[in-house]
């Protein structure tokens, strides 16, 4: 090992000249240190791509590509649709039953392996042959995502199709969505897995991650809770050890120091609470899917009058609908944003405002020539950050009203005082009161869950009258519903006959947090104004676990002056400290229930050096199994924040929030039934 | 046969030299090679042929049944093929395997390790009533040319259908036509070139063009081994080279002459993609872009085969390669070469000799040490006589003791690649591969090719040598042990149970001795099955560690459970699916039931819930079958209230709640569920009742219990809306905020007003405000009026809701409240708002 111990210049055979003298003393300084940022996982994107674009080539001609609806958001993460046209792609249509209308050579169905799309393609070649195109024989293939499987083969066996079509696979995994978060985008993820017991996204998580590990090397060690955990840490080990000519030559990776995997149903609670950060307020009331958002075309021209004053109604006739891809890359004040407390969001962008505006002022001081050169190349720069400002407050508008509703305050303050523990049987009137009011059957159905999770079950009969009254209101389709949340232990009878651990571990895990700074937080639950997540609080009991046993600045304020508080915040970030294991924690752990998981991984070699590096920052990977929230994300982007020398790569099978985990849990809404004559 | 100098076999077409080596002297007994269809396989590999019956029979020996022989390419006997259909129109060598297509549209796959055994594919029945024509293949597929004068595609060798090209429309088979493989051709797929009367068309599966071409026809197109260059020959006996694309003309030599006036030739070939070769009769002429030429006559006939860098020569006596001596032994050896490598070869010479010009030759070329090296190298592993290639590596180590950094990674490399190359062209192996072929076709395909000649020992050995993974060679080991040890002994009795014990422990030893992880167990145990040894294929199937390769043995094997159990360890759901659908499809829906009752074998519960998600999308019948044997009733119940939703007919939706609530009913832990559906049901029959008294005005079936109260409310059928309100125990609290939404919606201010007298609201009077203000338009006027029925506390904020200032301040003032006055009028707007406040104060204050 080089030893740096000995003042004079050692032997060198390499007789290198000295360095250049720098011509600008301050060049070092102002370049971002390249270790500072984690893993570049841009990479996966391209692999993604060239997925793709190689696919398509395999398939000669002029091709009209069949999409699967579900696949197209993904799809535009990783590629643009200018590039399906670069690749011969004439037409595109969506997947859905009814004849095709195809005069290409080729046609090609992009979707997942889902049953009712292989009897709808069987049913269109059938209708196709049937009625032979003028050009010849048309070639058929499916391209299944991200794997193809037996049953759909069988699916086409059985059709009679096998034969004429050519079945092969497009893997789109993980799919970045931003510089430190990795999405799956696979929808429903959390009911096929803990309520049909359905492994398959366990099974294809597992391979997403042995293709991460291909990019970047085995996991050092893996950690887990949840017995979705220890499924998906099985089957890497497994992978790894019988798959030699795949994963036999995979070194230890020397950027990342651990998975930790987190199942969703060790903490159903989370995802139950109303977000309070910016970007999950976005997903509750606007909904972010793949990263967009739907929103009135006017926030998004530029060119248009600025939106109406926030007096005008939210009724106004007729607007436009426009897709928006929500992103830190090209909007940088949205990065500033999203994982703010909704609190605080106000009084940011109105800085932001009062900013823009002296520096657009900026004009008026302008003397010389070369000033005003230097204000038009800024010109630019400010454009767009004005049509963000103007999006932002656009959005935020839309949120305000929402936030003043009274009904909206009565849920917030019934879920803290639930999950703070704080007079349950209270919080059931006012369920009661929200269901007279019919709010959304979602939010009542989520305090519901957060009530039975929080105070060990219901008592029978007033969960038999809540259950009644619920029908009664919302309708008797969501019977089944009812059912499944019993079946997931999250909407039980007292005392339960399952373990609810979470009153168990409020203490012990710091889950409530009293004294929260939205606006300078000190601790994960400002994203919840006082919840600090229990997911990501296992993450910290690995990662920070000082964070969890106290509160730093809380007792610093007490015993110190200001200007001693204000240098602690700036200190406020700590040193890494190496993955530590579970050990402090074995308690909560064993409440939680489920499977713990600690292993770890030796690769036949280690690529690049092992020497511990001061200046180093190495990545921790947190997987979510069963989806995740932007609370949560955002709690963890704060820990990377306040982190020297670790980042955390957020992985996840995909986001969600409490209402699209309670639609995926029930069935479809019923039809409307025919008029009778 | 060691020669005096290296250039003893050169000789020149132009100035270009060119060079003819003889590698083997062949060992079998074959007069003619006319009289046989013959094919050989790239990069040194072997020889099959099969006597021509089209050709008049020479020699009075009776023929025999017909029969392919393969042999190496030093003309020893590998095997011997039966062949029982017409005469082949086209055998062909891929890596591992050698494939025969008759006319009849069938062809074979031999694998060459075991040619008795084969597989058989038919080409269709098209195929097969218009019959073939003529083939062309390479290493992934083939291109037909049928009876129809159409032309099919077929790529792999697994039966894949084919895919007929472009129809050109010809009224007659062209003279000649070839193809460009996908890896040489520009578009990466398959393209045809096709000579028809005078001019050319190249045709792929999406376009014919033609190239206007005014010269044809061509008796021969060849394409070069690099795919850029074309030889024609005309019917006039010219023979006219082109770029491919017939951009470029670069050569046109009438070869009449060279010939012997013998007319056209039998066979042309590339001389690697420098020359083109000639066969007429016994005569080889190879031709230079001017037509300068070199020949050779071998009677009474030859064989030329075209490799990437020259040319394999068969005749009845030996083997011999052509090629244009590479740019590396040229600067050694040429005629008065002053190249560094040559000077070095020289000094080399003088060392030895101990001559003090040794030293001398060294200085001159010091600067250029490094380069004469690398030249000695190159050249060493372009030689094939082994002394040339010693005293080559010598030199170049020689060179090398002057250097100061030197990186040896290419000498050793090429050491080790000569002891591969020396192994394999040794002629009872006889694989004349070339050093340029090794480094082109990759040296796992040279493996392959050992393998499939059962050089098992040799191949292993190569592997380890140049350090590759042995699994593919082991696995084949591990077959070809089973299918020997299997046809041993006939009768399984004489074997003994020890045999496969002793078989298996050989295998599991042999690949852990070679530290082999990456070897399917699966394959050899299939391999032991299809041989008929299923005791040894479960011994051998227990070490595979991958579920995927065990379970459709397994299935197959009838040890379904078994099979079962292993997909749902691997926690692959969909080989559990695969299991599944097999189950079902072979057993009686009892016994594929009985298989998953969970109550017997738990470890399968996996298996259960992904039959249920699997029915639940395909088979709903099997679905209710499950549930009603497997006592589900809950689930029954959620399916038919699922069902239920589905139903546009309000009778069968009926029908189906009723049919939830007795699944549900039959469970002692579900009668509230079999409650609520009941009443689901019993909302729906009284929906419909009140749409017939009403002569179908109105629609109500559908609507929750609340939208029902609320619509009938709307439409004033206050005495209906009240009998529902009692039917289903609707508490007070919830009745009026039904009631007081409805009644502000419709607008009827009188009725709200009168709504709010009846009785002391159980929900307070807040309510009245908050929701008259949140309708759209808000309605102030009306809020504030239900405001003094609010508690006072609370009147002054509501007030301002109201944005009734004056009222607000009034009600602070009754409670004398200084302190909400202060407050109201920092926050009243200025103008009225601000007056009406600082009013009342003023009043206050007097």
């Amino acid at each position: 090992m080089a030893s740096s111990s000995s003042p004079l210049p050692g032997p060198s055979r390499l007789n290198q000249p000295p360095p250049a003298p720098s011509t600008s003393g301050d060049s070092e300084s102002t370049v971002p240190r390249p270790e500072e940022k984690g893993l570049d996982v841009g990479i996966l994107k391209e692999l993604a791509r060239s997925a793709l674009v190689e696919s398509l080539n395999d398939i000669q001609g002029a091709k009209t590509l069949i999409l699967d609806p579900a696949l197209a958001g993904p799809l535009g993460l990783v590629t643009e649709v200018a590039l399906l046209k670069h690749q011969a792609v004439d037409k595109m249509f969506w997947l859905e039953p009814g004849p095709l209308n195809v005069n290409t050579r080729n046609v090609v169905w992009l979707c997942r392996p889902k049953l009712e799309f292989m009897r709808t393609i069987a049913e269109q070649i059938q209708a196709q042959q049937s009625n032979p195109s003028s050009a010849g024989p048309l070639m058929y293939t499916i391209l299944l995502v991200p794997r193809a499987t037996e049953l759909c083969r069988r699916i086409l066996e059985d059709h009679g199709v096998a034969g004429d079509v050519t079945i092969s696979e497009f893997k789109l995994e993980l799919i970045p969505m931003e510089d430190d978060l990795l999405s799956l985008e696979m929808e429903d993820v959390a009911r096929d897995v803990f309520l049909n017991g359905d492994d398959t996204p366990i099974y294809y998580s597992s391979l997403a991650l042995m293709t991460f590990q291909r990019a970047f090397g085995l996991f050092p060690r893996i950690l887990g809770k949840g017995d979705g955990a220890k499924k998906i840490a099985d089957l890497l080990q497994r992978h790894h050890t019988t798959n030699p000519s795949l994963y036999g030559d995979i070194g230890t990776s020397s950027q990342v120091d651990g998975l930790i995997i987190i199942d969703r149903s060790i903490d159903w609670v989370t995802p139950m609470c109303t977000q309070l950060t910016y970007e999950g307020m976005l997903d509750e009331f606007v909904g972010i899917r793949n990263a967009h958002i739907e929103v009135d075309a006017t926030l998004l021209d530029s060119n248009t009058a600025p939106a109406p004053s926030p007096s005008a109604l939210p009724s106004t006739p007729i607007t436009k609908k426009r897709k928006h891809h929500l992103t830190s890359q090209k909007d940088t004040l949205y990065s500033e944003l999203r994982d703010l407390n909704f609190a605080v969001v106000g009084s940011r962008l109105s800085k932001v405002a009062r900013r823009l505006e002296g520096d657009y002022g900026g004009v008026k001081n302008l003397k010389s020539v070369s000033q005003m050169k230097e204000f038009v190349g800024k010109l630019g720069g400010l454009q767009n950050e004005q049509q963000s400002l103007r999006l932002h407050t656009g959005l935020t508008e839309l949120l305000m009203p929402i936030t003043r509703l009274e009904t909206f305050g009565r849920t917030l303050e019934a879920q803290q005082n639930l999950v703070a523990g704080y007079d349950p049987s209270s919080q059931l009137n006012t369920i009661e009161d929200l269901m007279n009011q019919e709010v959304d059957w979602r939010t009542v159905l989520r305090t519901a869950v957060i009530m039975s999770l929080t105070a060990g079950g219901i008592k029978p009969k007033s969960l038999e009258i809540f259950k009644r009254d619920f029908l009664q209101i919302y309708g008797y389709h969501h019977l089944p519903l009812l059912i499944a949340l019993q079946e997931l232990n999250l909407l039980v009878k007292s005392p339960p006959s399952v373990n609810l651990p979470f009153s168990n571990v409020r203490k012990p895990l710091r889950l409530v947090v009293d004294d929260i700074d939205d606006s300078n937080p000190n601790d994960i639950s400002y994203v919840y104004s006082g919840y600090a997540p229990l997911s990501i609080r296992l993450v910290q009991c690995l990662t920070m676990r000082n964070s969890i046993l106290s509160n730093p600045s809380v007792s610093l304020s007490l015993s110190q002056n200001q200007s001693q508080i204000e240098e602690t915040g700036r200190k406020g970030i700590q040193r890494a400290l190496p993955l530590s294991g579970w050990k402090g924690f074995e308690d909560s752990l064993s409440v939680l229930g489920g499977a713990t998981v600690d292993v770890r991984q030796h690769g036949e070699k280690r690529d690049g050096s092992i020497i511990p590096d001061e200046n180093k920052t190495t990545t921790t990977v947190v997987f979510f199994l069963g989806g995740c929230t932007f609370t949560e994300i955002a709690a963890l982007r704060w820990m990377s924040r306040k982190t020297k020398g670790r980042r955390f790569l957020i992985a996840t099978t995909g986001i969600i929030n409490g209402n699209t985990l309670m639609e995926s849990f029930g069935d479809n809404p019923p039809v409307q039934l025919k008029q009778q004559t | 046969m060691s020669l005096a100098t290296p250039t003893a076999t050169w000789d020149t077409i132009q100035d270009v030299f060119y060079r003819k080596e003889e590698i083997y002297t062949m060992s079998w007994r074959i007069p003619d090679l006319s009289e046989y269809i013959i094919a050989v396989g790239k990069n040194g590999g072997p020889i099959a042929m099969i006597r021509d019956d089209r050709r008049p029979l020479i020699s009075s020996r009776h023929p025999g049944k017909p029969k392919i022989n393969v042999y190496t390419s030093s003309g020893i006997a590998l095997s011997t093929i039966p062949w029982d259909l017409s005469t082949p129109i086209l055998m062909h060598f891929t890596i591992s395997s050698l494939i025969v297509l008759s006319d009849e549209g069938v062809y074979r796959v031999y694998d060459l390790s075991n040619t008795s055994d084969y597989k058989q594919y038919s080409l269709g029945e098209d195929v097969k009533e218009s019959g073939i024509i003529d083939a062309v293949a390479y290493e992934d597929g083939m291109v037909i040319l049928t009876g129809s004068l159409g032309w099919i595609e077929l790529r792999g060798w697994s039966g894949g259908r084919g895919i007929p090209l472009l129809n050109v429309g010809l009224t007659e088979p062209p003279t000649s036509w070839t193809i460009l493989s996908p890896d040489i051709s520009p578009t990466g797929h398959v393209q045809l070139l096709i000579s028809t009367s005078s001019t050319i068309l190249t045709l792929d599966a999406l376009e014919k063009i033609d190239q206007r071409i005014s010269r044809g026809p061509f008796s021969h197109i060849r394409v070069s081994p690099n795919g850029r260059f074309l030889a024609l020959i005309t019917a006039t006996g010219n023979l006219w080279v082109v770029s491919s694309d017939f951009s470029r003309n670069l050569s046109e030599v009438d070869i009449g002459e060279l010939s012997d006036g013998a007319g056209l030739p039998d066979k042309v070939e590339w001389c690697g993609d420098n020359a083109i070769t000639l066969v007429c009769g016994g005569r080889v002429v190879v031709v230079g872009p001017r037509g300068e030429s070199l020949s050779w006559d071998y009677p009474p006939s030859a064989y030329i085969v075209g490799e990437i860098d020259g040319l394999r020569i068969i005749s009845s006596a030996s083997c011999e390669f052509v090629q244009k001596v590479p740019d590396c032994t040229l600067a050694v050896f040429s005629p008065g070469s002053s190249h560094p490598a040559a000077i070095l070869y020289d000094a080399l010479d003088h060392f030895e000799r101990k001559s003090p010009k040794a030293d001398e030759s060294i200085r001159s070329i010091r600067p250029d040490l490094a380069n004469a090296v690398d030249t000695c190298v190159e050249a060493a592993g372009r030689e094939i006589e082994v002394n040339w290639q010693r005293r080559l590596l010598k030199a170049a180590q020689f060179g090398r003791a002057f250097m100061d950094l030197y990186n040896p990674s290419d000498f050793v490399a090429m050491a080790q690649t000569l002891k591969v190359l020396n192994a394999v062209r040794y002629y009872e192996t006889g694989i004349p591969i070339t050093y340029e072929q090794f480094i082109a076709s990759s040296p796992s395909v040279l493996i392959l090719h050992l393998v499939s000649r059962n050089l098992h020992l040799l191949a292993l050995r190569i592997s380890q040598h140049l350090g590759l993974r042995p699994d593919a060679v082991l696995s084949h080991w591990a077959s070809a042990k089973i299918i020997r040890s299997s046809q041993q002994g006939v009768d399984p009795s004489d074997r003994g149970a020890g045999d496969d014990e002793g078989v298996c422990r050989a295998i599991v030893e042999k690949f852990e001795k070679e530290g082999e992880r990456g070897v399917s167990y699966a394959e050899i145990a299939r391999k032991a099955w299809e041989n008929g040894r299923a005791r040894l294929a479960t011994m051998l199937l227990d070490h595979e560690p991958r579920a995927a390769e065990q379970v459709p043995l397994l299935l197959r094997m009838k040890e379904e459970k078994i099979a079962l159990e292993k997909a749902v360890d691997s926690g692959d759901t969909d080989l559990v699916y695969q299991v599944l659908l097999h189950l079902r499809s072979s057993l009686s829906p009892g016994d594929f039931f009985h298989i998953l009752d969970d109550s017997i074998s738990p470890n399968l519960r996996p298996a259960v819930n992904l039959l249920q998600v699997y029915a639940r999308q395909a088979d709903r019948d099997l679905l209710r079958d499950f549930y009603y044997q497997d006592d589900r009733r809950t689930e029954s119940g959620c399916l038919e209230m699922e069902e239920a939703g589905q139903m546009d007919h309000t009778e069968d939706r009926l029908e189906h709640l009723k049919m939830a609530a007795k699944y549900f009913g039959e469970s002692k832990e579900r009668l509230f569920e079999s409650k609520m559906a009941e009443d689901a049901h019993r909302l729906l029959t009284l929906q419909q009742t009140y749409e017939r008294e009403l002569d179908n005005k109105f629609v109500f079936s559908g609507l929750s219990v609340n939208a029902f109260i609320h619509r009938l409310l709307m439409e004033g059928f206050s005495k209906r809306a009240e009998r529902v309100r009692t039917d289903w125990k609707v508490p007070d609290k919830r009745f009026w905020w039904i009631k007081l939404k409805a009644l502000a919606e419709s607008k009827n201010w009188e009725g709200l007003e009168n709504f709010a007298k009846s009785k002391k609201s159980p929900i307070g009077y807040e309510p009245f405000v908050n929701h008259l203000l949140s309708l759209t338009p808000p309605q102030p006027a009306q809020a504030a009026s239900y405001v003094p029925r609010c508690d006072p506390k609370s009147r002054a904020d509501l007030y301002v809701a109201c944005g009734d200032w004056g009222k607000a301040a009034e009600s602070a003032k009754d409670r004398n409240d200084k302190s909400k006055l202060d407050e109201l009028r920092r926050r009243a707007p200025n103008g009225i708002a601000q007056r009406e406040v600082d009013e009342v104060i003023r009043r206050v204050g007097k």
